[in-house]
């Protein structure tokens, strides 16, 4: 997964980060009757977000959300830091991605 | 090919559940077949109609439109609706007394209305966020923000989808 920052950050913005994770997200199949299978699909179900080890925001997913999904989030800050984002999808599977603020 | 993929209700469930004027019958159709919840993250959940969702989410908090305060930008036609841009942008406060605590979005007409909720907190700075969606037909979509002292917000915008996001085409 993928995370981007702006290219310059001020003490006290609040800025937008923006997300990518490659996850196909899958969808309810159904059979012939068009009853839906019962089965543990793949998708992601909770992202979260800290900074500096704090949580700043929470997000849960549904199969509404796109395969591949790209989230952009606004985070405020006020000293550089370090920006964790993990994804958790439901084979228990973990995506997880760091980045640094820098103010420039 | 016999597996059918769809995140709507069929025709003929919808029209059955909507007919029967409650969502007690379509749960109880998907009952023997859906396991409960508690069994797997993944498991498929019963088919529900939006005013089921709201009533879960929200019990019977009434919502105060506010198209100014909460802005909803979504395409007016959508070809693909397997991947729809959205994004809620909100000058509503994310501190102090009143904040919002979350952003939902909600697609009228999919199986699972709910699509994704945004919690956020002080630290975010702004109530705003973008991610692209599934539609399953046309449909209202709507973004419901809800405030720390219970108020709610709502908007909404009507997509016109052309290919569904959930069902892939017939093969024979």
């Amino acid at each position: 997964m993928s995370i981007r920052l702006p290219s310059s950050i001020k003490q006290g913005d609040v800025i937008r980060v923006r997300t990518l994770v490659i996850h196909p997200m899958e969808i309810v199949q159904r059979d012939k009757t068009n009853k839906i299978i019962p089965k543990n699909y793949h998708f992601i179900h909770t992202m979260t977000v800290a900074f500096n080890g704090k949580e700043v925001m929470r997000t849960e997913f549904t199969q509404g959300v796109t395969q591949n999904p790209s989230i952009t989030f606004p985070l405020k800050v006020e000293r550089p830091g370090k920006l964790t984002v993990s994804f958790a999808d439901t084979l228990g599977k973990s995506y997880e991605g760091a980045a640094e603020v820098k103010f420039s | 090919m016999g597996e059918k993929q769809s995140c709507s209700l069929g025709r003929r469930d919808f029209l059955r559940a909507a007919a029967a004027a409650g969502i007690v019958v379509t749960l109880n159709e998907f009952a023997p077949s859906a396991p409960a919840q508690t069994s797997g993250a993944g498991m498929p959940l019963p088919d529900e109609l939006v005013d089921a969702t709201l009533k879960r989410l929200f019990g019977n908090r009434t919502f105060q439109r506010a198209e100014d305060k909460l802005k909803l930008e979504l395409p007016l036609i959508a070809e693909d609706g397997g991947n729809v841009a959205i994004t809620v942008d909100s000058n509503l406060a994310v501190s102090g007394a009143v904040a919002v605590n979350n952003i939902y979005i909600i697609s009228d007409k999919n199986r699972r209305p709910m699509l994704a909720k945004f919690s956020f907190t002080p630290d975010s700075g702004r109530a705003f966020v973008s991610t692209a969606i599934r539609l399953a037909t046309t449909t209202d979509v709507r973004a419901i923000a809800e405030m720390s002292d219970g108020t709610l917000y709502s908007a909404s915008k009507h997509v016109r989808v052309t290919i569904s996001g959930c069902d892939l085409p017939a093969q024979s």
